[in-house]
């Protein structure tokens, strides 16, 4: 269903291809690494640790889902790694790029290349179509060429089967069609990684599961997949599973391929 | 195809068109009133100037005794001369009604058609009136109720009634130019006659001229040049025995109304930089609230890889397309209501257009203005939008910025005893402080403008009144010769309506200096001493006293001509071709500068030096029923006409004494019209940035209703709050206007003074703009809030929701 998601010749899909076939030994390099990382919140109330001291190496080919209770700091960790929101004290590091030492400015177009992120309420832009909310990352990202890259998004339609819809607002379709829109977007400039925050938590379960299809073929293709998610279900079938709690990662299970092994 | 950055532009113009209409509307009407204003302010200076020196205007005007072609032609040779045109000025009675006469002043030349001093324009008609035709001036002509081919029926100088036919109706710009005592609005009907008519009319000829136009070498723009020539003149005049009784000038810029045109440009100076300030500030609010509902979408487009400076160029260029809409719409809209505007004050102010035309400074600084202003008013919004992280844009939360608005919900919950809704509209309209202190400046200002055009209106009309403080009575009787002021008082005490009559001398004369020559005329007024029927405003030293000799209280165009004259100072005048001194005693405030230099002295002082002791040709009655209207006044008129004629007495006009007020009132009715336009105008940017800032502030919360809908508010509530918060940012920019609107008043009302009067006058203030603008307000904002929260609560909550 998602054979041409990634373009064949991807340099991350060629590579991840090889690993797969090693089956999960996990490659040499780390692509995400996290020292020590702190984040806290200042508000009226005071300071508020969200994340006391992270360490955390996420390998080329991983599909990670994180889990833990609300408020327990999931979303900060992606904030941290997708460089949204700034750190307190340590270190993010992606492939060999130093997050915490860039500027906005070269992290906005270092992020449009790198990494799709989907989040659980689709941030879609209201006012334009499917199909320019597909383009506009690339156009962003300085890597719109007229036509072709029309062609692309209209394929990455495609393949989330909204090709039919492509000319209308996203106001006018549903929750997981627009989810969908987003996967599709966080795609258009075919990153290495991506990241989602709960993408099938205002989803139902049928739904939800489609959704979660696409990562796995995705991951098959070579990407690397951060998932935040409460479906435990869901959680359990990715290829490692990160618990947090008051800031801190407190349990990683072993993937479900290696649990089958 | 168009790039997705740029088609996101579009989406944005073309998404939400209300929005953009406001947007678009709140630019371009700050552009059509900056247009408008300085088109009006460019225009209309240069055509009066343009357009009076294109008739070349007399620069000097010389009353002699009786001349012939002869001597004009000698004249023309003295050094300096350029032309020289002879004349004929004379006063008959006209026949306005069958009971009714006027006053028309007869001008007669050899030749209009062909002149070259002071040529007329003409409207209507011919420029050549032969033998029984004459051309009336278009200004007071509707005085006289008549056509081109009608008969008017004028009396001669012997007495006897003439039909004469109307054949033209023109355009003299040079009316009022050197009439001593009234200027244009004063000045009576203007009759243009041939010679042959005017020998029918009973003036024998060839000596036939007793007025003499002058235009001197060169530009015309050197008064003392100008002076010397005139001396010169007079010189030969003399030489030749003939006596020269008074003597003007006027550069050849000068039109008679400019003080009006500069009373005019200082308005529109004051308010076209207070416009601009206004626009400034409606711009930058309306752009601000625009970016504050696109914070989620800079998010967006951070999370997926767009740069600053690219999220920059985006909304530089959104703003750029309102600016080239905005004005697309205005520069047109401009050219079209200047000179509309123009062509109202052209008949007005007496000049001629120099032709519709698009002023390409206006429109170049309405171009740039229409680019920069609006990029300069978004950019500190855009600039701190693409600041914010990502993580801020998308929740919509500022980091650290939570602690204000606790503190300040928190202080709202302490009055207990406002209801619920009351309460969340408060809090909602000062919810963003920064944003609600842009739109109360704006709302303000634009309130304060449209009060003090009010104030200043009120001012004016004030002014008038105190005018007609110097024309006290109900009838002004001019009488053809001098009568013995007591025989006038006889004939009249049979009329029961009559309760008080007072003989006034007046005479001409002129300002002699050092070097004995003469200098502008100067109408004396002398009323018998002790008067009831002055009250003057007086600017410095005292009024007149019974008793009071060679005593005389002068003017405000003495002050600003002869700054160094000053209270107990001796005044040299030519009264009747005598030279006589004069103790300045007082100065007093009058009509201003068009009113030309009178003086008030004592009039058993004036008959006696004239040589008609106890005599007046100025009689002022008064009713015996004190609140005469102007039609009972001028019944009362023909009644004391008919009874001095059956009498013998010779009667030049009977005037009402409320025409007198109503005459000067001309000259201001233009600058209240003016003035009301500028209110408008006022209340028009006032307005549309009052509707543009209350809904985009409704629509800016389309989802914060749809919330509280969904959460159980029902929609009379939601109205309420909505109506609630939009009043009271209405009634705050009212109180806030009235306050303003003091000084503003001030400032608007001092520089017309200043420009009309060289004198700055008290001003009044008058609640009519203040509870107009109350109304406007109170339904504006209403109406304001209401269209858009209607919308909103016709939306299913599904779509508010969805809403952007
Ligand atoms: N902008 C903020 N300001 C202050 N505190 C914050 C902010 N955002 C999050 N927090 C706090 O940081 C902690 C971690 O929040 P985070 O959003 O990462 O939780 P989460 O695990 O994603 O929860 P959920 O499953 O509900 O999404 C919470 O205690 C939260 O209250
Ligand atoms: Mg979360």
């Amino acid at each position: 269903m998602l054979n041409n998601f990634v373009k064949s010749n991807g340099r991350s899909g060629g590579r991840s291809r090889e690993r797969s076939e090693q089956e999960t030994k996990i490659s040499e390099q780390s692509q995400i690494r996290l020292t020590n990382l702190v984040k806290t919140y200042k508000s009226a109330a005071g300071e508020l640790p969200a994340l006391n001291g992270v360490d955390l190496e996420i390998y080329p080919g991983e599909f990670v889902a994180i889990t833990g209770k609300s408020g327990a700091g999931k979303t900060t960790l992606i904030n941290m790694i997708t460089g949204v929101d700034r750190l307190t004290s340590g270190e993010v590091w992606v492939d060999d790029m130093p997050l915490h030492k860039m500027r906005e400015n070269q992290l906005a177009q270092w992020r449009g290349r790198t990494m799709g992120i989907i989040y659980q309420s689709f941030h879609l832009m209201p006012s334009l179509s499917l199909l320019d909310n597909i383009l506009l990352p690339i156009d962003l990202c300085g890597l719109y060429r007229n036509g072709e890259s029309t062609r692309r998004a209209m394929d990455l339609l495609t393949q989330v089967e909204l090709q039919d819809h492509a000319y209308k607002p996203p106001s006018a379709i549903s929750g997981g069609q627009q989810q969908r829109v987003a996967i599709a977007r966080a795609l258009a400039n075919d990153p290495p990684i991506i990241v989602a925050d709960e993408p099938t938590g205002r989803l139902d379960s049928v739904t939800a599961e489609s959704i979660f299809q696409i990562f796995l073929s995705l991951v098959e293709h070579g990407k690397t997949i951060l998932m935040v998610t409460h479906d435990s279900n869901l959680a359990y079938r990715a290829s490692r599973t990160l618990e947090i709690a008051d800031g801190e990662i407190t349990t990683s299970n072993l993937s479900y391929n290696e649990r089958l092994n | 195809m168009m790039r997705p950055r740029w088609q996101k532009v579009l989406a944005d113009l073309r998404g939400n068109r209300g929005r953009t209409a406001l947007v678009i509307a709140s630019i371009a009407v700050g552009l059509f009133a900056f247009g408008v204003i300085a088109t009006l302010y460019l225009v209309i200076r240069q055509d009066m100037r343009g357009g009076y020196a294109a008739i070349q205007p007399a620069n000097i005007r010389l009353r002699t005794s009786l001349i012939d072609e002869d001597m004009v032609s000698s004249i023309r040779k003295v050094a300096g001369v350029k032309d020289a045109q002879g004349a004929r000025l004379l006063n008959l009675r006209l026949q306005k009604a069958p009971e009714e006469w006027i006053t028309i002043e007869l001008n007669s030349q050899k030749d209009f058609e062909n002149s070259n001093i002071s040529k007329l324009s003409l409207e209507e008609g011919t420029l050549n009136p032969s033998k029984r035709q004459i051309l009336i001036d278009r200004y007071k002509l509707p005085d006289i109720n008549a056509e081109i081919g009608d008969l008017v029926a004028v009396e001669t100088p012997a007495g006897q009634i003439r039909q004469i036919e109307l054949v033209g109706i023109v355009s003299d710009l040079t009316n009022g130019a050197f009439s001593g005592g009234g200027g244009f609005f004063l000045s009576p009907v203007q009759g243009y006659v041939d010679a042959d008519t005017l020998e029918w009319l009973g003036l024998p000829l060839p000596d036939w001229y007793d007025t003499l136009y002058l235009t001197v070498e060169g530009d015309g723009m050197d008064q003392s040049q100008i002076q010397a020539v005139a001396d010169r003149v007079r010189d030969e005049l003399e030489d030749r025995d003939v006596s020269v009784t008074s003597l003007a000038t006027r550069r050849t810029d000068d039109h008679p109304n400019s003080p009006y045109v500069n009373a005019i440009s200082s308005v529109l100076l004051l308010l076209g930089l207070f416009i601009v300030f206004l626009s400034t500030f409606l711009i930058t609010n309306t752009l601000q609230a625009l970016l504050q509902q696109q914070v989620e979408q800079i998010g967006i487009m951070k999370t997926i890889g767009a740069r600053r400076t690219q999220i920059t160029v985006i909304y530089m260029m959104l703003i750029l397309a309102f600016g080239v809409l905005a004005f697309l719409l205005a520069a047109p809209l401009t050219s079209w209501v200047s000179f509309q505007l123009m062509g109202f004050l052209v008949y007005q102010l007496n000049f001629n257009l120099l032709g519709f035309r698009i002023v390409p400074v206006v429109v170049i600084a309405q171009a740039l203005i229409a680019i920069i202003v609006p990029q300069i008013a978004a950019f500190i919004p855009i600039w701190r939008g693409s600041r914010l992280s990502v993580q801020e844009a998308l929740s919509g939360v500022r980091q650290g910025a939570t602690k204000a608005r606790q503190a300040s919900s928190r202080g709202i919950v302490r009055f207990k005893l406002l209801s619920r809704p009351l309460l969340i509209s408060l809090r909602n309209t000062f919810r963003s402080k920064g944003r609600m202190a842009l739109t109360l400046v704006t709302l303000s200002l634009g309130g304060a403008l449209f009060i003090s055009t009010f104030n200043v209106q009120r001012s004016m009309a004030n002014y008038i009144e105190q005018i007609s403080q110097y024309f006290i009575g109900d009838l002004n009787v001019t009488l053809a010769y001098p009568y013995r002021v007591e025989k006038i008082e006889e004939l009249l005490s049979p009329l029961d309506e009559v309760s008080h009559v007072e003989g006034w001398m007046t005479a001409r004369s002129e300002i002699l200096h050092q070097d004995s020559s003469t200098g502008d005329a100067v109408q004396l007024l002398a009323p018998p001493g002790g008067s009831q029927l002055v009250e003057p405003k007086l600017l410095a030293g005292r009024w007149l006293q019974p008793g009071d000799q060679n005593a005389i209280v002068l003017n405000e165009l003495f002050r600003s001509t002869y700054p160094d004259l000053q209270v107990g100072d001796t005044l040299r005048l030519q009264v009747n071709g005598d030279e006589t001194d004069w103790v300045v005693v007082g100065f007093f405030q009058f009509a201003g500068q068009s009113a030309g230099y009178m003086a008030y002295t004592n009039a058993e002082y004036l008959s006696q030096l004239v040589g008609l002791p106890g005599q007046a040709v100025l009689f002022r009655l008064v009713a015996a029923r004190t609140d005469l209207t102007i039609s009972e006044q001028e019944a009362l008129g023909v009644k004391v006409q008919n009874l001095l004629e059956r009498r013998g007495i010779q009667i030049n006009e009977v005037e009402a004494g409320l025409s007198v007020s109503q005459t000067a009132a001309d000259g201001f009715t233009i600058l209240t019209a003016f003035l009301l336009f500028m209110a408008i105008l006022a209340a028009i940017v006032g307005s549309i940035g009052l509707a543009g800032t209350m809904s985009i502030n409704v629509m800016e919360r389309t989802r914060e209703i749809g919330i509280m809908r969904a959460i159980g508010s029902s929609n009379g509530i939601l109205m309420l709050m909505v109506i609630i918060e939009g009043y009271l940012i209405g009634i705050i920019s009212w109180a806030l206007g009235s306050l303003l609107a003091f000084p503003i008043s001030n400032l608007m009302s001092n520089s017309i003074s200043l420009a009309l009067f060289e004198a700055s006058t008290s001003i009044t203030y008058t609640p009519t703009g203040f509870l107009i603008w109350f109304v406007v307000v109170s339904l504006l904002s209403i109406g304001a809030s209401v269209l858009p929260a209607r919308k909103a609560a016709n939306l299913t909550i599904r779509e508010v929701l969805a809403y952007e």
